[in-house]
């Protein structure tokens, strides 16, 4: 994962992504090779994908259909799973938790980290209940969300925003710790309120850290509110997903994994990355 | 009026300014000078509200104070133009009065060609105008400027001297002025104030006066800053 890879390597700072680009524009040749170290292979993922297909087909192959469907008998699935009645309703049941899960997530996150990055006291305070969500697993939160919430979409979001809240603050509180000082004073000489602050200078300083922690707080949502949902749910993807197993329906419990993986390449490939591009576009230069 | 009332600044238990006494009304110009870590920066810092004073007061009572830095200090993520414009948005200004604003400075400094480019495409001449722009363009009362030229070459920090001396003649704004070098400055401002240990010394330049005038105030400053920089301990091997 690309983003993932380059996450945290910015926090050394505005100035230095700034110098860097500076750099690079001087030296093309280095540019150049940087560039071809940093920029992931679309030929050689399209391999790895091919060759996870051959994977798969080969196991399903030796295991049998009753234990896995081949991709073309998934493939075979779709149609007949998204003209089935109750699709609608199980995947607006999951989108729906997905979108309020990973949004509330992540603005919780956010905002506790805008404001422990410049409060050494709540960092500290919060420090205790960040190790806590990051270590416990998330499967331990899901028995006991059902206990408190019972089945259904208050307990899957709740999980959700428990789970995506830590690592969007860690991301936020680096980056704030790492935000250029003499821009920071800057602000302050020519008045900047906080909004202002905070469209101005935080968020886009926290570009990368923050669409890294997006990205890896949107794919991780999923696969969580589709854990929860098999575990406690009675609508929704993961709900569905389990119903297909326990009728011994491979192809369509496939189908679902398919669709799940092709939701997360969407939000990943057509929402994150785009606006990843659109946000760092200063990085580049627009003229020689 | 920028009032400063015996006014001290440490950094721990460093004593960096202490005794400061300085009242700076519209329309006086004055140039500030000290050797390297004299104390300079933090009395513009304290002067702009930045750094607040250990003991004694600091009293800004102007409305539009701008500090210009030693560095550009740009949003690298905002063209230039934007940069100008989002401290007159953060003053009050509508959208339409600080693109006019923009406009009228980005061509003042002469960079109309490069108003849409971001700040890391400039020189860091041309980052230092775009930085002069933003600071003009709030029509300040107050100019602060931190050695904003130091880095520049000798005919641009000239040409950029001369444009923060025709506004604040200008507009009548006070200018606190910092700079490593004497004669420059003198050209520039009306009192002169060295820091040397820690105080404020004060010398005023009068063109009528044989022995006040900008030739020899700048040599007298020369000297005297010849002196300190001698005298501190890590200029001996």
């Amino acid at each position: 994962m690309s983003i993932g890879q380059n996450g945290f390597s910015v926090f050394g700072g505005v100035a230095a992504a700034n110098r860097g680009a500076r750099h690079e524009r001087d030296n093309p040749a280095t540019a150049a090779q940087a560039m071809s170290g940093h920029k992931t292979s679309r030929l050689w993922s399209l391999i790895g994908m091919l060759l996870i297909l051959l994977a798969w087909h080969a196991t399903a192959k030796v295991m049998g259909s009753m234990m896995m469907a081949t991709p073309l008998e998934t493939l075979q699935a779709v149609p007949r799973l998204l003209g089935s009645a109750h699709f609608m309703e199980h995947a607006g049941a999951s989108l729906m938790r997905i979108a309020i899960g990973v949004s509330t997530g992540c603005a919780v996150g956010f905002a506790l980290g805008v404001v422990a990055g410049h409060s050494a006291q709540l960092r500290g305070l919060l420090e205790p209940l960040r190790w806590l969500l990051m270590s416990i697993p998330p499967v331990i939160v899901v028995v006991l969300a059902m206990l408190w919430f019972g089945l259904g979409s208050p307990m899957v979001i709740f999980m959700t925003v428990l789970m995506m809240a830590p690592g969007m603050y860690v991301n936020t509180v680096k980056g704030m710790l790492h935000i250029d000082s003499q821009l920071a004073e800057m602000t302050r000489v020519y008045r900047f309120g906080f909004w202002r602050r905070l469209r101005h200078l935080y968020l886009p300083a926290l570009t990368a850290p923050l669409t890294a922690a997006l990205l890896i707080a949107t794919c991780g949502g999923v696969r969580l509110v589709v854990m929860a949902e098999v575990l406690g749910a009675e609508s929704g993807a993961g709900y569905a997903l389990a119903n297909a197993r326990s009728t011994f329906d491979t192809a369509e419990l496939y189908a679902w994994v398919l669709l799940i993986l092709l939701l997360v390449a969407m939000l990943e490939f057509m929402l994150l990355q785009p606006l990843q591009r659109r946000l760092g576009k200063w990085k580049e230069p627009s003229h020689a | 009026m920028l009032e400063f009332v015996n006014a001290g600044l440490a950094y721990g238990a460093r004593q960096i300014l202490h005794g400061i006494d300085l009242i700076v009304v519209p329309g006086e110009r004055y140039g500030l000078l000290g050797s390297s870590g004299a104390g300079k920066s933090s009395l513009l810092r304290m002067a702009a509200g930045l750094t607040a004073p250990a003991s004694g007061t600091c009293v800004n009572r102007y409305r539009y104070p701008a500090l210009l830095f030693q560095e550009p200090r740009l949003l690298p993520w905002r063209r230039v133009r934007e940069n100008i414009e989002i401290p007159l948005l953060a003053m009050g200004l509508s959208k339409k009065e600080a693109h006019e604003r923009s406009r009228h400075w980005i061509h003042k400094v002469d960079l109309e060609n490069a108003s849409e480019a971001w700040p890391g495409e400039l020189s860091g001449g041309m980052a230092q105008r775009a930085a002069l722009a933003r600071a003009f363009a709030l029509h300040p009362d107050l100019l602060l400027l931190d050695e904003p030229f130091s880095a520049l070459d000798p005919a641009l920090r000239a040409s950029l001297s001369g444009l923060c001396t025709a506004y604040v003649q200008a507009s009548g704004a006070a200018l606190i002025c910092s700079s490593h070098h004497p004669a420059e400055l003198v050209r520039m401002v009306d009192h002169c104030l060295l820091i040397q240990d820690g105080r404020l010394h004060r010398y005023d330049i009068d063109p009528h006066d044989a022995g006040a005038t900008p030739a020899r105030i700048a040599g007298l400053l020369h000297e005297r800053l010849t002196e300190q920089q001698e005298a501190r301990p890590d200029s001996h091997p």
